[in-house]
């Protein structure tokens, strides 16, 4: 990974700027992490609530790159067999099957049981070379030549085990295929962790990673975000919305609304034609970014002020 | 800048953030890169390597302003000392030359280059701040400044003694000074090693004896060790199930095999999270004690999913809700003076509580219930109803008494410990912290 792309990371400036062109707003915090994962070469463990765009990091990091995104959805009894690597069983089968007259040549004129085995025994491991692996998203990032953006998404879900397991990759970019011997990163490649904290992560996996915590954005940033993601929104509008959002976060709900909601409500803003916010067409929209009943009867009650505190500019 | 570094990742260990070795260096790389000219941006950096938790992140940015606030050396009554700044004389000692000419930032290097001599970063106790006082001024050069006083006394002339006077009035400013430095790096550094003190003596002290002034680190301690114990347990477990084979998983792995069933897989059965009664006593006889079983029950009540909670005296009620509404503090003064629960605080009862217990919540309990039962077992000679608890043992997975007298007791006067014995699975003296900590950690341990 580390030469080809130099001269993307060569500043936090410039990476701030080249995300932002494709697409995603980062804080300089942000930035900073980017920037320190690269030259140090080290996973980066991504906490923080839902909807923050931690996995949307992720896959800009590799447009940014220009490298495949290589992703790993983590869930409770992912194993070894669905992460890393597989035999290809049915290929293995093929292959004896059609290599049947081949196995009697080479046996040919060997006599006894231990001249045939030694004979065989100059063709051992055919069977389990590489050409018979299936990689799965583990191997596949080490392979990519280029280097390539690995996504290992909500490790959280993921049980000890698998956790335990990752730790060689993340330390030493390699893996141990006991068929085959240690795979080592062709390019290192460049690795996202994501945890929604629904259990902590363990000491070790924490120590090999970089931590960035990304919590919900300010005024500003978010205003930022709206811009880019949703160019066609009018200033007015995107100010009055997203101060909107903001007041609504400070309300006691079960489930505030995350950053991807605040887009998509700009995006229904937009197609609806809206010019400015109004209560009634807040009303019809609130289930946009508002999931729970609970929450909308909630909210429905603080419209009228919320609106007029959002036009007034908050 | 590695060893000013290296006091910080000092300091953030004292503060409870854990730090690795290697951690350490990273930071040391990341320093590296970004420089030390961005001070947000080494903060950052720095926060990314160190800094692993959310809650650790606060204590880093407080940790992280502290460690490199701009102290500079504050001079409250500065004209006075900057007047006569003509008046340096040869023979003056260096610092009094630099308090003279109001030289703050060198006053500053050299206290900060004599804390790093005297070793600041060793400071434990709050007894010690006077001593490196002491010891900063002197390597500071305080002698020469207190000759340079006396010398200026001595000779008599309106100019010396008037130069004397603002040297002495410099000397107080500069001990000031030095005194807060000392203060803010003992707050630093050993903030947490007094609380570390203290909270292993807590641990090891009789429940019965503790202060209501412990009553909130008491409470962070009990919660720490629920958390610790639920994590090293909450683990699901797989037990495997020999004698069930797992058709599917086998006929997979024979492809590799030409169809032998060669591996064979069998089915795993994962064990089920616990489920937890608890009962506990309130009344005046275990009251010392009542308020850390019930702090002990409402940490409980957070971490481990089915729990239900029930308190009794003359009868049984169940409290589960209060714990879910209150917070902690409130909960466990409700419950001890009962407000609303139709609890009776009268004679201990643990017969009518068993009685209770059968008519309304036996139904509840099932082989997979483990039945806690904190209580003296004093129930001022009425019947203990042993049957009922023999009915309980019966129904449930098992029943564990803790008991906060200690085994000698068991038995005599009133306690009928005794007679309940023999239908316990266990049955413990629980007294202090250390106690209640293994009596949990078995429970947790063997899986409800």
């Amino acid at each position: 990974m580390k030469s080809h792309h130099d001269q993307k990371f060569r500043s936090i400036e410039g990476i701030q700027q080249g995300f932002e062109k494709a697409g995603y707003v980062c804080s300089r915090q942000i930035a900073a992490t980017l920037y320190l994962a690269y030259h140090l070469e080290k996973p980066i463990l991504v906490e923080g609530p839902a909807g923050v765009g931690k996995t949307e990091l992720a896959k800009t990091a590799s447009t940014y790159l220009g490298t495949p995104l290589i992703r790993l959805q983590c869930y409770e009894g992912l194993d070894e067999s669905k992460a890393l690597y597989e035999w290809k069983y049915g290929k293995q089968l093929l292959y004896t099957q059609i290599l049947k007259d081949k196995l009697n040549d080479i046996l040919n004129g060997a006599e006894g049981l231990t001249l045939s085995m030694s004979k065989l025994h100059q063709y051992d491991d055919i069977f389990f070379s590489p050409h018979f692996l299936e990689p799965r998203p583990l191997l596949k990032a080490l392979q990519q030549e280029q280097g390539a953006v690995l996504l290992v998404d909500e490790v959280d879900k993921s049980d000890q085990e698998f956790e335990a397991f990752l730790l060689e990759i993340l330390s030493e970019f390699q893996v141990s295929v006991p068929e085959i011997g240690t795979i080592h990163a062709l390019s290192k490649p460049f690795v996202f962790l994501t945890s929604n904290n629904t259990r902590e992560m363990s000491e070790a996996l924490k120590r090999r990673c970089l931590y960035l915590y990304i919590p919900f954005p300010d005024t500003k940033l978010e205003g930022d975000i709206i811009r880019v993601r949703v160019p066609d929104l009018s200033e007015t509008l995107r100010v009055q919305m997203v101060s909107f959002i903001q007041q609504v976060r400070t309300l006691d709900l079960k489930k505030v609304p995350s950053i991807s909601e605040t887009i998509d409500w700009a995006r229904v803003l937009v197609i609806l034609h809206s010019r400015d916010l109004n209560p009634d067409m807040i009303k019809d929209t609130l289930n946009i970014f508002l999931k729970f009943e609970d929450d909308l009867e909630i909210v429905r009650g603080h419209i009228h002020d919320m609106t007029e505190k959002a036009k007034r500019g908050f | 800048m590695e060893k000013v570094l290296q006091n910080l990742i000092v300091a953030l260990r004292g503060s409870g953030v854990r730090i690795s070795v290697s951690e350490s260096m990273d930071a040391m790389n990341a320093a590296c890169l970004t420089g030390y000219s961005d001070r947000k941006l080494l903060k950052d950096s720095l926060s990314a390597t160190l800094a692993k938790s959310q809650h650790e992140k606060e204590i880093f940015d407080t940790c992280f302003e502290r460690f490199f606030s701009l102290d500079g050396f504050s001079d409250t009554k500065s004209d006075s000392c900057l007047k006569p700044a003509a008046g340096l004389g040869k023979e003056d000692s260096p610092l009094s030359t630099m308090l003279l000419s109001g030289d703050n930032a060198g006053l500053s290097m050299s206290m900060r280059e004599a804390a790093q001599e005297t070793g600041i970063n060793g400071i434990w106790f709050f007894t010690q701040k006077s001593l490196y006082i002491q010891r900063i001024l002197q390597a500071m050069g305080q002698e020469g400044l207190i000759q340079d006083i006396q010398r200026l006394n001595n000779e008599d002339s309106p100019f010396s003694r008037q130069k004397a006077g603002t040297l002495k009035a410099a000397k107080d400013l500069l001990f000031e000074n030095v005194r807060d430095f000392v203060e803010q790096q003992f707050s630093m550094f050993a903030g947490t090693a007094t609380e570390e003190i203290i909270e292993r003596y807590l641990r090891h002290m009789k429940l019965s004896n503790l202060e209501q002034r412990d009553f909130h680190r008491m409470h962070i301690i009990i919660q720490k060790m629920v958390k610790r114990l639920n994590n090293l347990h909450s683990r699901r477990r797989k037990r495997s199930k020999r004698g069930l084979l797992d058709i599917k998983k086998t006929l997979r792995e024979s492809v590799a095999y030409q169809g032998l069933l060669f591996d064979t897989r069998w089915k795993a059965k994962r064990l089920d999270r616990m489920d937890i009664m608890a009962l506990c006593d309130v009344s005046r006889s275990v009251e010392a004690v009542s308020r850390f079983m019930l702090l002990f029950l409402y940490s409980l009540n957070e971490v481990v999913a089915k729990t239900s909670s029930f308190i009794f005296c003359s009868n049984l009620v169940e409290v589960s809700n209060v714990f879910e509404e209150y917070q902690v503090e409130e909960a466990v003064v409700r419950l001890k003076r009962g407000v609303g629960l139709g609890i009776q605080l009268g004679r201990t009862d643990y017969g009518q509580a068993f009685l209770d217990f059968k008519k309304k919540w036996l139904d509840a309990v099932s082989n997979k219930t483990t039945v806690l039962i904190l209580g003296d077992a004093r129930n001022n000679y009425g019947n203990p109803q042993t049957d009922i608890l023999k009915l309980i043992n019966e129904r449930s997975k098992r029943i564990i008494w803790l008991n906060p007298e200690p085994r000698s007791f068991w038995g005599t006067g009133d306690s009928e410990m005794d007679r309940y014995l023999p239908y316990c699975y266990l049955a413990k003296e629980c007294s202090t912290v250390t106690h209640l900590e293994r009596a949990i950690d078995f429970l947790l341990g063997m899986g409800g």
